[in-house]
């Protein structure tokens, strides 16, 4: 498994606080190869679109708490089209009813992730898209 | 390419895409891909400054207040971090943007951060190239960050304008800086964090280091200021001696000599990069040769293109 050379990143829209899991992705991936960049917390989507189009990242892994992962997911994938940067690949982890994952799929996500998965299998299916590239 | 209209380094959408991924194909390019095509600065010339010190100092807190001001107050600013990449993965945190949310949602700001990859000195590849490729985008200033590790301060010395070095107030750092020799390639120095204990002590030392220590520029005397950016302490004096900096690299180097600096760093990052490339092609073998015959070997393979 290998993410060199890919760019990824990491960012927690919306109003939660906790961190904690964001962190742990990130250092997972740039164990995996990754050039991983983090926004800090509570970053609107506009802003994440704007950070990921400079960064020219590979993906954006979004970390939602909160509930509102759909409308933030939507949000940022409507910014990420309006900044040119429709390409960029949009995964979401939190924490997410499995009943949710239909819309999410709708909203752009291409990957959803929750708190019962194992780390290798998450960094697993990230290569797993971005390798197609 | 150039945008059409005068750029004056505020970005559109498209701009801003085209010169993220400008800089992602240079940072990845192989030395034969940028000699094929190498990008070329225009005039006038952004203003650059360089930030450099140990890791943890507050470069990027100190860049990402500084560059908040500049650019409220007008000024289009490019930002480049770079950040070391790991040994072991290659991977990497590029954990700058944290630091500078403010002043990178401004839209006179470009910041992009880079991973130091397999560079020697600290810095990243065709950094010098990736400098001239956001000079085409009309900055005001470019501002590039990069952590201090021996060699890094005089790259970045070869590449912008100003140096400012930070060092902590812990006095370990100033034996350090003197083994080192670092303390000379600073045009300004910054005591940051100046608002916990140690720091006047901290500066003090500096600035008689300064002032005994030879005079390497005519009518520059560095100054040592102590910032907090958590207090908002010594950011106008940081401002004022960046100011009268501008004034003496305008009136002490020629843009001749400017040109001919950054051209010697870059032929020379080039040429390293072609002799990391060509004792990678050596073989076990190669290395039983009596060390002048090995020399010449690599010599003669290096002159192949």
């Amino acid at each position: 498994m290998s993410l060199a050379g890919k760019r990824i990143l990491i960012a927690k829209p919306g109003l939660d606080g906790h961190d904690v899991g964001a962190k742990i992705i990130a250092l997972a991936l740039r164990d995996a190869g990754a050039e991983v960049i983090y926004t800090g917390l509570r970053k609107s989507p506009e802003y994440i679109a704007r950070v990921a189009v400079e960064e020219d990242v590979d993906a954006v892994g979004l970390s939602i708490l909160s509930g509102s992962h759909v409308d933030l997911v939507r949000d940022t994938m409507r910014h990420l089209r309006a900044a040119e940067g429709g390409n960029i690949k949009l995964f979401v982890g939190g924490t997410i009813p499995q009943e949710d994952n239909a819309a999410l799929l709708e909203a752009g996500a291409v990957g959803i992730f929750n708190a019962s998965q194992r780390i290798e299998d998450v960094v697993a299916e990230m290569d797993k898209h971005l390798a197609a590239d | 390419m150039p945008p059409t209209d005068t750029p004056n380094g505020v970005l559109d959408a498209s701009a801003r895409r085209r010169l993220a991924r400008e800089i992602s194909r240079l940072a990845t390019a192989s030395a034969h891909s940028v000699l094929r095509a190498p990008p070329t600065s225009v005039a006038p010339p952004a203003r650059r400054i360089g930030f450099t010190g140990p890791p943890g100092v507050g470069k990027s807190t100190l860049v990402g207040k500084l560059v908040e001001r500049r650019a409220a107050a007008g000024t289009s600013v490019g930002v480049l971090a770079i950040d070391p990449a790991s040994p072991y993965s290659k991977g990497a945190i590029l954990g700058d943007r944290i630091r500078m949310d403010q002043a990178s949602a401004d839209p006179r700001v470009f910041m992009r951060s880079v991973s130091s990859r397999d560079s020697q000195d600290g810095m990243c590849n065709n950094v010098a190239d990736i400098l001239c490729a956001m000079e085409v985008h009309g900055f005001d200033e470019i501002v590039m960050e990069t952590v201090g590790v021996g060699q890094a301060e005089h790259a970045v010395k070869a590449l912008v304008d100003t140096v400012v070095l930070l060092m902590q107030p812990e006095t370990g750092d100033a034996i350090q800086a003197l083994k080192a020799g670092i303390l000379e390639v600073a045009d300004i120095i910054v005591v940051s964090k100046s608002d916990l204990h140690g720091a006047p002590k901290m500066r003090e030392v500096l600035a008689s280091t300064v002032r005994f220590g030879a005079q390497r520029a005519v009518n520059w005397t560095v100054p040592v200021i102590g910032v907090s950016v958590e207090t908002g302490k010594g950011l106008d004096e940081l401002e004022a001696a960046l100011t009268a900096h501008a004034g003496w690299v305008a009136r002490h180097r020629t843009p001749a000599e400017t040109a001919r600096r950054r051209a010697t760093y870059r032929v020379q990052d080039l040429v390293l990069r072609r002799l990391e490339d060509q004792l990678a092609t050596l073989s076990p073998d190669d290395y039983d040769l009596p060390l002048p015959e090995l020399y010449q070997r690599v010599l003669t393979g290096l002159a192949q293109i």
